[in-house]
């Protein structure tokens, strides 16, 4: 599942990027200007952690967190990164032109303010005026243009976010003002710039060797696969912290391992808690759990051009055999809430009109029955690489034997699952994981016409131009109906059946506070300037 | 009459002992081409091709065509072996797959992994140190107290070593010392760069665990070989003439028990070079096996072969080193044949 996004029209580049690179990638955006309210479903988001007192923060200290390491794969380049570690070291170092916050709504980051002309085909951007990098530089336009060039390279894992930009045109309006003209309509480019991999970097960084951002924390060491080390930028311009003199960035693949380091004091916070571990610890309450609800969904694929899944009446019978609650309580320790058959809970313009979709066994095989496949038969490929497939592969198999379906699972190898060149595409019925940033980044990476992703093998000329209508909408209500009939087309006939959007859990020692759960990512979506230790 | 005898055992008798250390070298040095061949062809025929299984999810085909030419791919295998081979030899390691595969065009592989080399060197070493005269003194003491509870107590703790893979034993560990007594900690953070002999607590529980898994094998073989030459016709006469159980025992019994140990024990420290890898990714300890955990989980094929194929040239000196202690402990590999 990579994600590079297939640019809609033109262009015949080639080359993709990791869709897990930007799996929650462009989350969040509204509006152009001002940023419109989002429709969040998470405005009620689980603080499972007691997460400290109310007390004022407290200065000093070295906050130290592990992640999963990845050896020699690990960066500090934005455009590079691409699992938890290094998104935790960009997002110390760097800025967004666009913050995402806990909720999933929007604030200004380095950007301002975003205005489009009237075909929403160009947009002048004006940036925060007195923001200085690390080594004194204020940052101006041509910061942000070489950011966009770099972003639009060749092994660039934010490709999907600028591929509709054209890189020929963008132009330095005054030092805090540029001009981005598009290729297409989209009355929502802001909301390609809140993903770690278009993080902003200074004009002519390449190497990445010593670092040089704007972000909470300035570059101290970097060892692959080991530790980072940064300290307190005193400068900062976001309002509050740091209030960490030093932050200390460890790699700790063993999960155990992991979470031993944090239950003796070795690391103060650890990301990704297994779903045991987070069960254990919530009962003994010696780690404070951090869960949050966030739209990273999972899911079970048909193919729609492929027998049975090319019949409809299928592909609605397989998604009323699902019994949603139960597969969450099994398959993932019930750290998930209900999915929809829907991409994109919590995100704007996401439909909450439509009525949630529970198991119907009766109605699954009068809808078998007509279309001629009682006691159908199929395979479902299922792989140990995401917790929770192979768990709810076989729960599903089990709930489907009640319609009078068998499902047999076959085992696929977990390097060769989402590999493009091997199996993946290739699998009628099967699992996937999105964490979508955006509505318009998941249905233009899985579901256009020309989308890189197809894993449903979706292809409607009708239902692409209503999407770029979606997308080009710069009326907001307007485009809100036009991603509602999306959605509405998608949740009645499309091939995805998604039973969760899966929380994130991870894990913070007692002293530490400030880190509030967040749906726009893990450990409180990186946010280490708000971190600080209890004396 | 004697002369010519004392003349000739030299002559004969040294070009013995290099015709059996040169076997033993060629020996190693062909296990290591076969080795080497394994270790080659094992990524050759991962699915798809190695440029494929190295970008993964982000394998399409404009990608695995570009690492396929930065990584050589597209040049005959016995090339490319033969290539690998020689710069093997001459100390290249060759690029990082995973950072040629990121847009880097140099990413030489040694600086990647020479400090977790050291200190894999260093826990495996101590672990060693340790094995040897544990394994040793252990094995001869239950082998003298046969029968007795101080050899059923030594022999089922062994037994139970054995039997008990190192990733349950360091659970055991770090249960006992960690969560139950709280005197040593369960993770072993050494920063990059830092000495981990400066952080003597953190290495406790680690040389702790490999020391368990492969004292067991060694105490037993020492209690066998020390048992079976304790019922000898010489170390019976030598009590006969009334020497004391002690001088028996060193002067007489040991050192004709050593030489199937030392064997043993080469076996147990091949052993501690691979229980190192579990035990370091149960600890979280910068070493080679945490390196080449990583290497695996992020497909980076070169890195992986070059660590493969340092753990078999460590395997291959280790007998090498065993063989030639062998030779000095047993004079009859010294006389001519």
């Amino acid at each position: 599942m990579t994600d590079r996004q297939q640019p809609p029209f033109e262009d015949d580049r080639d080359e993709r990027i990791s869709r897990a690179r930007f799996l929650k990638g462009a989350a969040g955006a509204a509006g152009g200007l001002g940023l419109v309210p989002l429709l969040s479903g998470f405005g009620d988001t689980a603080f499972a952690a007691t997460t400290g007192s109310s007390a004022s923060p407290r200065r000093g200290g070295t906050l130290r967190v592990g992640y999963v390491g990845g050896g020699t794969a690990e960066t500090i380049s934005p455009t590079l990164a691409v699992t938890p570690i290094d998104e935790g070291r960009v997002q110390s170092i760097f800025d967004p032109l666009v913050l995402l916050n806990a909720d999933l709504s929007r604030s200004p980051g380095l950007a301002l303010e975003w205005n489009p002309n009237k075909s929403a085909t160009e947009y002048e951007v004006k940036l925060r005026p007195g923001v200085t990098f690390h080594n004194g530089k204020p940052l101006d336009a041509a910061d942000v243009i070489y950011s966009i060039r770099m972003m639009a390279k060749p092994t660039s894992a934010a490709l999907p976010f600028v591929s509709g930009i054209n890189l020929h045109e963008l132009k330095v309006v005054n030092k805090t003002t540029l001009r981005i003209p598009l290729k297409f309509p989209d009355a929502d480019l802001a909301a390609n710039f809140v993903y770690y991999n278009t993080w902003i970097v200074q004009n002519g960084e390449t190497n990445f060797a010593h670092p040089v951002g704007t972000g909470p924390f300035k570059f101290g060491s970097f060892t692959p696969g080991q530790q980072s080390i940064f300290t307190r930028n005193h400068n900062y311009w976001g309002h509050g912290g740091p209030y960490v003199d030093a932050l200390k960035i460890v790699s700790i693949s063993d999960p155990t391992a992991r979470l031993n380091a944090l239950l003796s004091g070795q690391i103060d916070a650890m990301a990704q808690l297994s779903y045991a571990q987070a069960k254990a610890h919530q009962a003994t309450g010696d780690v404070n759990v951090l869960v949050a609800h966030a739209p990273q969904v999972l899911m079970f694929y048909m193919d729609t051009t492929k027998p049975p899944f090319n019949d409809n009446r299928v592909r609605l019978a397989m998604k009323l055999i699902a019994d949603r609650p139960a597969l969450i309580q099994d398959a993932i320790s019930g750290f998930g809430t209900v999915g929809n058959d829907i991409v994109g809970k919590g995100l704007a313009f996401y439909d909450n009109s439509i009525p949630q979709r529970t198991q119907d066994i009766a109605k699954a095989k009068s809808l078998l029955k007509a279309a001629g496949k009682e006691g159908l038969k199929v395979v479902l490929q299922t792989s140990d690489v995401i917790p929770g497939f192979v768990e709810s592969a076989t729960l599903l198999a089990q709930q489907a034997a009640a319609a009078g379906v068998t499902i047999k699972l076959q085992q696929v190898p977990a390097s060769s699952y989402f590999n493009p060149s091997l199996q993946y595409l290739k699998m009628p019925f099967a699992e996937t994981q999105w964490p979508p940033s955006s509505l318009k980044f998941f249905y233009l990476q899985a579901l256009a016409s020309n989308a890189p992703y197809n894993e449903t093998h979706w292809h409607s000329s009708s239902f692409n131009s209503l999407l770029f209508k979606a997308i080009g909408e710069l009326n907001h209500a307007k485009a809100q109906s036009y991603w509602n009939q999306v959605q509405q087309i998608q949740w009645q006939q499309g091939g995805y059946l998604s039973w969760t959007n899966a929380d994130f859990v991870d894990a913070l020692a007692k002293k530490v506070n400030g880190l509030k759960p967040s749906a726009a990512g893990i450990l409180g979506n990186h946010r280490f300037q708000d971190a600080w230790l209890a004396a | 009459m004697i002369a010519p005898a004392e003349l000739r055992l030299p002559r004969r008798g040294v070009p013995h002992v290099l015709t059996f250390l040169g076997g033993r070298l060629l020996g190693g040095v062909a296990a290591l081409l076969a080795a080497s061949v394994l270790i080659f062809a094992g990524v050759e025929v991962l699915p798809g091709s190695p440029a494929s299984a190295v970008l993964g999810r982000n394998a399409s085909p404009a990608a695995v065509r570009i690492l396929t030419h930065r990584m050589r791919l597209d040049r005959p295998a016995y090339v490319r072996y033969s290539d690998w081979l020689a710069g093997f030899v001459h100390g290249s390691l060759g690029d990082s797959a995973v950072a040629l595969a990121q847009g880097t065009t140099h990413a030489p592989i040694w600086p990647l992994i020479s400090g977790s080399l050291k200190n894999s060197a260093i826990l495996a070493a101590i672990a060693a140190l340790l094995m040897i005269p544990f394994s040793l003194g252990l094995g001869a003491l239950a082998a003298v107290r046969a029968g007795r509870p101080t050899d059923h107590l030594i022999s089922l703790g062994s037994l139970a070593g054995v039997s008990v893979p190192e990733f349950v034993i360091g659970s055991l560990l770090v249960a006992l010392f960690f969560v139950g007594l709280h005197l040593l900690p369960p993770v072993a953070i050494v920063p990059p760069g830092a000495d981990p002999l400066s952080h003597p607590k953190q290495l406790v529980l680690p040389v702790l665990t490999l020391l368990f898994a492969s004292l067991a094998g060694g105490i037993r073989m020492v209690r066998a070989g020390t048992f079976e030459v304790l019922q000898m016709e010489y170390v019976q006469a030598a009590r006969l003439n009334g020497l004391s159980e002690r001088r028996v025992l060193l002067r007489y019994a040991l050192r004709n028990a050593l030489a199937p140990s030392v064997q043993v024990l080469a076996q147990n420290l091949q052993y501690l070079v691979g229980g190192v890898i579990v035990v370091e990714a149960v600890f979280a300890y910068p070493g080679i096996g945490s390196q080449l955990v990583n290497a695996v989980q992020v497909r980076d094929v070169t890195v992986v072969q070059s660590v493969a194929m340092l753990i078999a040239v460590v395997y291959v000196l280790i007998n090498l080193f065993a063989d030639l202690i062998v030779i000095l402990l047993v004079p009859k590999l010294r006389e001519p044949a």
